[in-house]
């Protein structure tokens, strides 16, 4: 019941719309900002999105600890069922964690051959196949360009919708669009969907690119400051 | 006996399993002149640790009960308790920490932050205990004390800064860099005793500067001084930036980072050092009592030894001489032959003989003051009592103790066994809050529970050993619990007319599930359906049915039962009658209210090389575990997650033979979660057949 509400009030639903459900199925995104502006925030709600459809999910993060990640979960998806009754919360919550998997490394032992072996087993083994995998943390160059595609590769003969967070360093900030473009231009042919969350006065806005079309003047969609929700901003 | 308190520091040694600790307290001991003679833990010699006072510690190179000592160190007296390192044990790290000043976390250079200093740290910061960090076994293959640092940061969210560094690491450790007096230290003789101080080598020289600056710029923000000397650029006195790291480290803002090996005795003088100059002393430390005379309202102890007293058992200890009371004193002061009160049982007691500890050798003293920490004889009391002075009606904050999770039929086989069993379960019960005994009614066995497989093994292990009782162990059971799911109501009359006097009572109401207490009784009648003198016989007729539920015959936990309506008669009516209703209303509801099974849910974190991490998994999920996650660390992974304990019986062997004896695990308890349905007929199943 509750997962049902959940469903219909899922903040991403407005990207699931954009992006003729690209966004949960089958794609390889990216979510791009400087640091502290909710590049998590925003890839655990496209996780919570996930699993309350009942797809598994297997997020990998890059330094930060289990307990750290879990946290991010747990604060989202309290935010996401204030309006709803607490033990329906508590029950649906264990019954996503079971489909949840944190997979964390140090910085220096992350490899991307390492990671599919890791995945490879998972499946194997039948401890865990996941449905989307979300890559928080990686550090982002021109060496790991032909890894990544080989990635890509990998997670379309596994199935998978992966989604990266890419960090974005403060002087490539100047010109936001300027930017953006830039980014699009070096990382568009690896992804279907970018994602650029920019703070805006009070609100970040969020705005995103497909290797089809720039459709971010479709929806005004930001990123309440207060809940890291996605919202959408009925003004415009 | 110190008789300055300013130079008194209660220390514990808190970490990981196996990460040294005890090793440790050895060469503490022996550089304090406590010990003439180094005894390794697991060593060759065959006498282990002096720490490791209990045979079955010595053994099993592992250190199960807290043993008090004290010793010496330049003009400071330093009280050290060496806490157990295995999770089943945490009761004894628990206790230590309440009545510590500070404590020395001690970590792997290699295995860095695991599972179980996580634990202790929380225990830590529960307590408010103030801590430096020391990384030990930096002569290890694949040693790396500044990863260790960022963890302490990353997992611990400790703001931890080196005050010195290694010269050499692995098989080249040779000394340690002091940064705050900018010399090289080497630790010569057979036992690293003789310190050689010397320049800094040239090759380390740059990185003692920059580490030096980070520990400047870490400890500045506790002192203004030394940030104007710091910006100025003006040499900066030992003195004001050990003043700072202290300043910082009382107020739990910054943790003082040492390192070395225990093992080949390199740094360990710079430790005592460090918890001499870093640590409090007890008069820095705001210790608060609860006020019983006002609804327990919390009550900062003065800590003077003017003043009345107020002092904690926090240890028992059944020895040769009889029972041994550890005993920490907050406030006032215990003197041979003066009178105190026992706030749990308001009796007076008289104080004989007390003692100072030295592992299990002792020294007379005439009296313990406010700060210290010493020992009692002959004093009839139980762990966690408060001692005051008459007029006083203050007790110690009540210790977090767990429910226990497992259980064990044990039985003597003979009559020996069975007067020597009474005694061992009447003395560890005593000891150990968690271990809890009983009788089963129906079977007449005694039952033994505890925190894990391990915690009931060893004290079956401590019959045999120090009671000389032969006895049988059952299989470990699992302490299930029955819990309903829905609001359900009944309407119940018990009525018996059989000659003479007969029996009339109806209760109305309905029973809940709740998820935050283990019973609530309400009453709601109104207009005297149900007379007032009887509506403790309802309760208690209810409470009668919880200890053995209708549906599996576990326990009934998490049900609220609420009274709304009923009808007496003026002559058949009795407590009797009411508490039969009482029954008959329990059972007519219970099962329309779908109850379920619930287990115990264990954290289990295993830490394994990287090639064996996939089978571990494996095994984690055959045995009902959920999966949290896994931390990848290079050469070692660790895999957090959820698993009824019923399913992790005997996984120590497993585990071992899987991995090579390479992997270790630790676990405890998280939660009560439902039995899955498959489950629950295996053990109605079991039930039903006896097994």
């Amino acid at each position: 019941m509750l997962k049902k509400k959940l469903i219909l009030s899922d903040p991403l639903k407005f990207l699931v719309q954009e992006t003729n459900n690209e966004i949960i199925n089958g794609c390889f995104g990216a979510v791009a900002s400087r640091a502290g502006v909710g590049k998590t925030s925003f890839l655990v709600q496209i996780a919570i999105s996930s699993l309350i459809k009942e797809k598994k999910v297997l997020h990998i993060s890059i330094q930060n600890p289990v307990d750290k990640i879990n946290l991010w979960y747990q604060e989202i998806f309290s935010h996401l069922t204030r309006q709803f009754e607490t033990k329906q919360s508590k029950q649906l919550w264990e019954h996503l964690v079971s489909h949840r998997f944190i997979m964390t490394f140090e910085t220096e032992s992350f490899d991307f051959s390492k990671l599919k072996t890791r995945i490879e087993e998972l499946k194997t083994q039948n401890i865990f196949v996941p449905h989307l995998v979300i890559i928080d943390g990686l550090s982002f160059d021109e060496s790991i360009l032909t890894e990544l595609d080989d990635f890509k590769k990998f997670a379309k003969s596994h199935d998978l919708t992966t989604w990266f967070s890419v960090r974005m360093h403060r002087h490539q900030m100047s010109d936001n669009n300027e930017m953006m473009e830039q980014i699009y231009g070096q990382l568009s042919d690896l992804f279907n969907i970018i994602i650029q969350l920019v703070p805006e006065k009070e609100q970040i806005q969020i705005k995103w690119f497909t290797r089809v079309k720039d459709i971010n003047n479709h929806r005004n969609l930001f990123l309440d400051p207060a809940t890291m929700l996605i919202k959408e901003n009925p003004a415009r | 006996m110190n008789t300055i308190i300013q130079k008194v520091r209660n220390i514990g040694i808190s970490a990981h399993i196996d990460s040294g600790k005890t090793t440790l307290t050895e060469r503490f001991l022996y550089l304090t002149k406590k010990i003439h003679r180094i005894h390794e833990v697991k060593g060759k010699d065959g006498i282990g640790a002096t720490m490791d006072s209990m045979e079955l510690e010595k053994e099993r190179g592992i250190t199960i009960a807290s043993a008090a000592t004290y010793c010496q160190w330049k003009d400071h007296e330093i009280n050290i308790i060496d806490t157990p390192g295995h999770v089943d044990f945490t009761i004894e790290v628990e206790r230590a920490l309440r009545v510590l000043d500070g404590a020395i976390l001690v970590l792997c250079s290699v295995g860095g932050v695991q599972s179980q200093s996580i634990t202790v740290d929380q225990q830590m910061k529960r307590y408010q205990v103030p801590c430096i960090a020391f990384i030990n076994k930096c002569d290890r293959n694949g040693a790396d004390p500044f990863r260790v640092i960022d963890q302490l940061k990353e997992k611990l969210n400790h703001n931890a800064v080196a005050i010195q560094i290694p010269i050499g690491l692995e098989a080249d450790l040779d000394g340690i860099i002091d940064l705050i007096s900018m010399k090289a230290i080497y630790f010569d003789g057979e036992f690293g005793d003789i310190i050689r101080t010397d320049e800094i080598p040239n090759s380390l020289l740059e990185t003692a500067i920059e580490k030096r600056e980070e520990l400047v710029d870490a400890a500045s923000i506790f002192s203004d001084e030394l940030t104007e000397a710091a910006i100025e650029e003006v040499e900066i006195p030992d003195q004001l930036l050990l003043d700072a790291i202290r300043q910082g480290t009382l107020k739990r803002e910054l943790t003082p980072v040492v390192m070395g090996s225990a093992y080949k005795n390199k740094g360990i003088q710079l430790i005592l050092d460090a918890a001499t100059q870093f640590l409090p002393s007890p008069m820095e430390v705001d210790n608060v009592a609860l006020n019983i005379d006002d609804n327990e309202a919390p009550f900062t102890l003065t800590g003077k030894k003017e003043d009345p007293l107020v002092a904690l058992a926090f240890k028992l200890e059944d020895g040769q001489y009889g029972q041994l009371t550890y005993i920490r004193v907050y406030q006032g002061k215990l003197m041979k032959g003066d009178s105190c009160i026992n706030v749990r049982t308001g009796k007076k007691i008289k104080i004989g003989r007390i003692v100072q500890m030295h592992a299990d050798q002792m020294e007379d003293v005439e009296k313990i003051e406010a700060g210290y920490i010493g020992a009692l004889f002959g004093v009839d009391c139980v762990s966690g009592d408060t001692f005051v002075s008459p007029g006083l009606n203050l007790s110690m904050t009540s210790m977090h103790i767990p429910d226990p999770v497992i259980s064990l039929s044990i039985k003597p086989k003979d009559n020996t066994s069975e007067s020597n069993m009474a005694k061992a379960l009447n003395r560890f019960t005593k000891e150990d809050p968690t271990f809890t005994t009983f009788v089963s009614n129906e079977t007449g066995e005694t039952i033994i529970s505890g925190m894990g497989e391990l915690h009931l093994e060893v004290y079956v292990e401590r019959m045999r050993r120090e009671y000389k009782t032969e006895i049988v162990t059952g299989e470990p059971s699992v302490a299930y619990r029955e819990t309903i799911t829905r609001l359900t109501e009944f309407d119940y009359i018990h009525k018996k007319q059989t000659g003479g006097a007969g029996q009339f009572g109806r209760i109305a109401g309905f029973m809940e599930p709740i998820s935050d207490d283990n019973f609530v009784f309400e009453n709601k009648v109104t207009g005297g359906a149900i007379p007032t003198q009887y509506i403790s016989a309802c309760e208690k007729g209810f409470l009668s049915c919880l200890s053995k539920g209708p549906f599996m015959k576990y326990p009934v936990t998490g049900i609220k039962i609420t009274i709304n309506d009923g009808a007496s008669h003026s002559v058949d009516s009795s407590e009797m009658a009411f508490q039969a209703a009482a029954r008959g209303a329990f059972l007519q509801a219970y099962f329309k209210a779908q109850p379920v099974l619930h287990e115990p849910i264990m954290k289990v974190v295993v830490e394994t090389p990287d090639e064996f991490q996939g089978n571990v998994m494996g095994s984690l999920n055959q045995r009902r575990g959920m999966i949290i996650g896994s931390h990848d660390m290079g050469q070692i992974t660790a895999i957090e997650a959820q698993v009824p304990l019923a399913e992790m019986f005997g996984y120590s062997t497993i585990i071992r033979s899987m991995t090579q004896g390479k992997a270790q695990f630790t676990m405890e308890f998280s939660s009560y979660k439902q039995v899955p349905k498959s489950v629950l007929e295996e053990i109605e199943k079991k039930i039903k057949t006896g097994t």
